[in-house]
């Protein structure tokens, strides 16, 4: 995705289970909002009854547009799981397409429990459901997945040639994984890089350890 | 450039932009004022924000470490969210889409609207009129008990009783009217995405209902009271499912045949269009189920008077569709 700027964002699209957990808590808070308004609404008879669907009207269908176009486009569920509703340009999402995308929702849940929604998600490379290719929009992660805070601590070392950003990429995203790999499997990964660690073995996993730390700015 | 002293040059620059967006994307309007005047004031974002997305393409452009660049992207998505965001509705533009834009909609989509109007009223006027000849058929529409409701409904032998229900307060049906009338008139829509089938389910639905309705009680002599409830929502009720039906339609078209665009943009297109139908609709139905829940209701009104307000409902709804946004400056 590009801006206007001349800038490539990197948007990260939520996949189905991170927004089906965000559907079910925001089911759960609507199916709250509707019990205790049907207890409250129930002393007044049956102007309460009319008004106790009006509120059902309300949760059901203006609940998610209300929410996403001014709250970021982020109903509750999608803060607690840290999804974001945007355009596919990035930009927040309008009443106009966040309208469209949750009168989708008829079809998407269509034959039972978003069926055809998820289909629609698991073939497209965004994993938009119906609605959101109708309203061009995504559903996108709002935190970066990992905070690179996994890599082990050691002393960085400085890099003796520049790397692009995609080859520091790949070397940070070893050293995050490194407490997960045996330490024979370690230190064969390092071997494959003698120009750049300049040693074997044990010594060689120190050093490529040293250079990621370099890289995400520890000192 | 080493990153250390870009860091270190720059470092100012982006704290104050991360200091205003946390400031400015603050929940409570009053806050966001009265903060974000101690960072820099709103005119000069656009200005720092820019700088910081040179600083991006920089960064990435020399490879400097990962940290960074997601920083400075993060600070970069954040700024692209608040210079982006849709502006606020304003009450002039509202009352410029309700008498001008709608109407314009409505007349550019005039052949899925006329297909949807086909749809719904050829069903109910043939079955209205077979009724008349062969009112037994009705069972084979309608269940038994529902028919039975109806009658109770709109028996003219209680007619001090409130027309067109058994029971409940004006406030309940209402309830009922806004649920069910605007669910269906929002699913006619929706549902037109599959490839039309919805929408035309749903019209020819409706309309095989209020045909066997009406027919069926024209035909056992309730003709009366069933007119004086019905005439005064009939107009925004009947034409705001019609036009949900057109925009779904206009929906299933675009997946059907795109015409000279992709298909997702041609979807893209008619859901922009179909939204802004909805929201007439919306209005319509919301309008409709007002009119009933505390109009059509009332048992000892004149005839004249319920006959006269429904027609100048049909026609002032059918001339604002027709003549509504005509010579005004088209805003594309």
């Amino acid at each position: 995705m590009e801006t206007p700027e001349g800038i490539a964002l990197r948007l990260r699209a939520a996949g189905a289970l991170p927004r089906a957990c965000a559907w079910a808590i925001d089911f759960a808070i609507r199916l709250a909002v509707v019990w205790i308004c049907a207890i409250v609404l129930a002393l007044l008879g049956s102007a309460g009854m009319g008004l106790y669907l009006i509120v059902l009207f309300c949760v059901f269908w203006v609940y998610p547009v209300l929410f996403e176009v001014l709250r970021d486009g982020q109903t509750l569920g999608k803060r607690a799981l840290g999804l974001r509703v945007v355009n596919a340009n990035g930009t927040p999402v309008g009443w106009v397409a966040s309208v469209v995308r949750n009168l989708m929702r008829t079809v998407d849940m269509l034959p039972l429990m978003y069926g055809f929604g998820l289909v629609a998600s698991l073939a497209d490379t965004h994993s938009r459901r119906f609605g959101d290719m109708v309203a061009g929009t995504l559903v996108i992660h709002v935190e970066n997945p990992h905070g690179h805070s996994s890599a082990p601590q050691v002393p960085a070392v400085p890099t003796p040639i520049p790397l692009p950003a995609a080859e520091q990429a790949a070397i940070v995203a070893f050293a995050e994984r490194a407490r997960l790999l045996t330490p024979e499997r370690q230190q064969e990964l390092a071997n494959l890089l003698p120009q750049l660690t300049q040693a074997r073995g044990a010594v060689a996993v120190q050093r490529l350890l040293g250079l990621a730390n370099s890289f995400l700015g520890r000192r | 450039m080493k990153q250390d002293i870009f860091q270190e040059r720059h470092e100012p620059e982006w704290q104050a932009l991360e200091q205003w967006l946390k400031q400015r994307t603050r929940p409570r309007v009053q806050e966001r004022s009265r903060d974000a005047e101690g960072v820099f004031g709103d005119l000069e974002f656009p200005g720092a924000y820019r700088r910081v997305c040179q600083h991006l393409a920089l960064a990435q452009r020399r490879g400097y470490s990962v940290v960074l660049i997601d920083r400075l992207q993060d600070l970069v998505h954040r700024g692209h969210l608040v210079l982006y965001r849709p502006r606020s509705p304003r009450l002039q533009a509202v009352v410029q889409f309700f008498g001008a834009e709608f109407p314009r909609l409505v007349r550019s989509q005039w052949r899925a609207m006329w297909l949807s109007a086909a749809l719904m009223f050829l069903p109910m006027l043939t079955i209205m009129a077979l009724l008349q000849y062969r009112p037994e058929l009705v069972h084979s529409i309608m269940p038994a008990e529902q028919i039975a409701k109806l009658e109770a409904m709109y028996d003219p032998a209680d007619s001090d009783a409130r027309l067109g229900r058994e029971s409940g307060s004006d406030v309940q049906m209402f309830g009922v009217y806004i649920m069910n009338n605007i669910s269906i008139g929002f699913r006619t829509f929706a549902s037109g995405l599959i490839f039309c089938v919805g929408s035309i389910f749903s019209l020819v639905f409706n309309g095989v209902f209020f045909g066997a309705a009406f027919g069926h009680l024209i035909a056992i002599g309730y003709g009366e009271p069933l007119w004086r409830f019905v005439v005064g929502h009939s107009a925004p009720e009947l034409l705001a499912i019609v036009i949900s039906g057109g925009a779904g339609m206009q929906l299933g078209f675009a997946l059907i045949a795109p015409g000279r665009r992709s298909r997702g943009r041609a979807l893209v297109e008619a859901g922009i269009l179909g939204a802004k139908l909805v929201f007439g609709v919306f209005v319509l139905l919301l309008f409709a189920a007002f009119v009933e829940a505390f109009w059509s209701s009332i048992g000892w009104m004149p005839n004249l008077v319920k006959l006269g307000v429904g027609a100048a409902l049909w026609l002032a709804i059918l001339l604002w569709l027709w003549r509504g946004g005509r010579g005004a400056a088209h805003a594309g």
